[in-house]
């Protein structure tokens, strides 16, 4: 069974500017977006949460989404009964929509912390360097890092013993 | 019989929008009914559908057509080699999580390649890792189309095609063709601006747990190596020796090319990446090449004696005189160059352009401002456009989503155009 590490690199290597990244560089990103994600103290969400169905669609499932203008937590249900559905198959019996509901929401509540500092504290830990004058050093943004931490907290928040990236893996085989 | 052109002009508005037929098709059929209907011989040596119409219309935009192909082989190029992404890479990278930071990065590759190639190859340079790279920074999937777009449409009037192609169909020199592109430059350049820096901030960013079914975009995404940074001009090469040192179309092109080439690839494997990239760019040229024969042979058709002189007093009439009016009335009619309208340059805008040239209804230097300003909605807003659909599929929203984003802003671009055409050659 392949680990949260390797599914986090997968998940990486699927997202854009990642396409020719070495294997050990998406390994190391992954392990440190992990432990961010570790060590994010767990609070609860100061969002507004609203429930929509519409979150299906033929090539792509959206389980939630954050909107950072209004700091609105939209949660699918549709798509949480889809992926409680698929879990059942699998013989996953904690994976119910309400688990999967504090997991997404949890999820989105990441991308509302992760502003000014606390992104910046990932930066550094990713320590991404692009540019290097002298002494001075350019840590560029590592795009799809703030997802694997965000799927690892929304695993220790939600409770759930399959992780999120391992239910998203689930989800994903139904598009073989 | 004037009216009998224009009612064949309508079907073959009709023809486009419904599909029945592809546009370059619609447009040559036209050619030849508008042909016959003024008058024209089906064979001789003068005046004719043979002659005139199918040979010397077919190669009436040979230049153009060239100028096509090279840009289609530096495109090829850009991508083959990962200066487009690596482009795209670095800006991201440096633009960090801020969304405004990473569009207008985005924004300004597409600047660069929109100046050197268009439609749906310049879409794709800069978009295939564009566009996927803004919505991961929280950018909404349709404002990530759109500046895609916008960035494609603001190097139009830095596309040395282009100036090639609105020269050989108004006929008027290239000098002055740059002159009006480069005045029209920062009022293109305002309204993208404005576009992103208002969709980005009124939308706020959004971020979402979701799980494709389909890995076609990824996929799509070549693994390839970093061009050097020095490679990264590239596309800047033809545009600076073409506007700094006044080096013609052909040669920058072609000096682009070369550096791109050089700057990019080792010796030994020179010739086999010159020739494999060429033969692919013949691919990615094939279809405006296919529709600048039609076009040709469409101006031909509406230059023919017999098509002037039944079209003039017509569109003499309707064309609106004075230089309020004429901003007026083109601005209202700016949605007919949608969805292969009678105003789309790039279609049977092209024999509109003609009839109000060779017809004397407007200078030649007003039809250009006309026929630039429109060319700027339909570049971007256009749902039938092949780069609008590329953009909007590639971004998972409809292209019609696409259009309601940004046609307040391009018509507003058009609009001053229109006033910028109006001041400086209808006073």
């Amino acid at each position: 069974m392949r680990t949260d590490e390797d599914l986090a690199v997968a998940l990486l290597r699927a997202t854009a500017t990642h396409e020719n990244r070495t294997e050990e560089q998406l390994r190391s990103w992954a392990a440190t977006a992990l432990a961010f994600g570790d060590e994010l103290p767990l609070e609860d969400p100061d969002v507004r949460v609203v429930e929509e169905a519409n979150g299906v669609a033929r090539d792509v499932v959206t389980l939630a989404e954050y909107d950072a203008r209004t700091h609105t937590v939209t949660v699918h249900t549709d798509s949480l009964a889809l992926l409680a559905d698929v879990a059942a198959r699998k013989g996953w019996t904690d994976v119910t929509p309400d688990a999967l509901r504090r997991a997404a929401v949890a999820h989105e509540v990441v991308h509302h912390r992760l502003h000014g500092g606390l992104a910046r504290d990932l930066r550094h830990r990713l320590d991404h360097v692009v540019c290097r004058v002298g002494p001075l050093r350019v840590r560029g943004h590592v795009v799809g890092a703030d997802e694997v931490v965000a799927h690892r907290y929304a695993h220790r928040a939600s409770g759930l013993r399959r992780s999120p990236l391992h239910l998203s893996a689930a989800l994903a085989e139904l598009g073989g | 019989m004037g009216y009998a052109i224009l009612a064949v002009m309508a079907v073959g508005v009709v023809l486009m929008l419904t599909r029945v037929l592809p546009t370059a098709f619609a447009l040559g059929l036209m050619a030849v009914v508008i042909a016959l209907l003024a008058g024209a011989t089906v064979l001789g040596d003068k005046n004719s559908v043979g002659t005139t119409v199918l040979q010397t219309g077919s190669t009436l935009l040979a230049a153009t057509m060239i100028a096509v192909l090279l840009g289609s082989w530096l495109g090829t190029l850009m991508e083959d080699t990962g200066i487009a992404s690596t482009l795209v890479r670095k800006i991201v990278e440096f633009g960090g999580e801020r969304q405004v930071v990473v569009a207008l990065g985005v924004y300004a590759v597409a600047v660069l390649c929109g100046s050197i190639t268009g439609s749906a190859p310049a879409a794709m340079l800069a978009g295939v890792v564009g566009i996927p790279a803004m919505i991961a920074v929280g950018v909404r999937p349709v404002v990530a189309g759109g500046t895609v777009l916008m960035g494609i449409a603001t190097g139009l009037p830095l596309d040395l095609i282009g100036w090639q192609f609105l020269s050989d169909a108004i006929k008027i020199p290239i000098d002055q063709v740059r002159s009006f592109q480069l005045t029209l430059f920062p009022i293109v350049l305002a309204g993208s601006l404005l576009y992103i820096l208002v969709e980005t901030r009124r939308r706020g960013a959004r971020h979402a747990w979701a799980v494709r079914l389909d890995a076609k975009p990824a996929s799509t995404r070549v693994r390839r190596g970093d061009a050097p940074w020095y490679a990264l001009v590239s596309p800047a090469v033809p545009i600076v020796l073409a506007l700094g040192f006044h080096v013609p179309i052909v040669p920058s092109l072609l000096a682009g090319v070369v550096y791109a080439l050089l700057t990019t690839t080792r010796p030994g494997k020179l010739g086999e990446r010159a020739l494999r990239s060429l033969y692919r760019a013949f691919d990615v040229a094939a279809p405006p090449i296919v529709l600048f024969v039609a076009i040709g042979m469409l101006l031909s058709a509406v230059r023919l004696p017999g098509a002037v002189s039944a079209l003039t007093p017509i569109v003499s009439a309707l064309s609106p005189s004075g230089t309020v009016l004429f901003v007026l009335v083109f601005a209202a009619l700016v949605p007919l160059c949608l969805y292969r309208g009678p105003f789309n340059v790039y279609g049977l805008g092209a024999g509109v352009a003609g009839v109000l040239v060779s017809g004397g209804v407007y200078p030649s230097t007003a039809v250009l401002g006309l026929m630039a300003s429109y060319g700027q909605v339909l570049g971007v807003s256009d749902p039938t456009s092949t780069q609008t659909v590329w953009s909007a599929q590639y971004a998972g929203v409809r292209p019609e989503k696409v259009m309601a984003s940004t046609l307040p802003y391009t018509w507003l671009i058009a609009i001053g155009g229109l006033v910028l055409t109006a001041a400086l050659h209808l006073t």
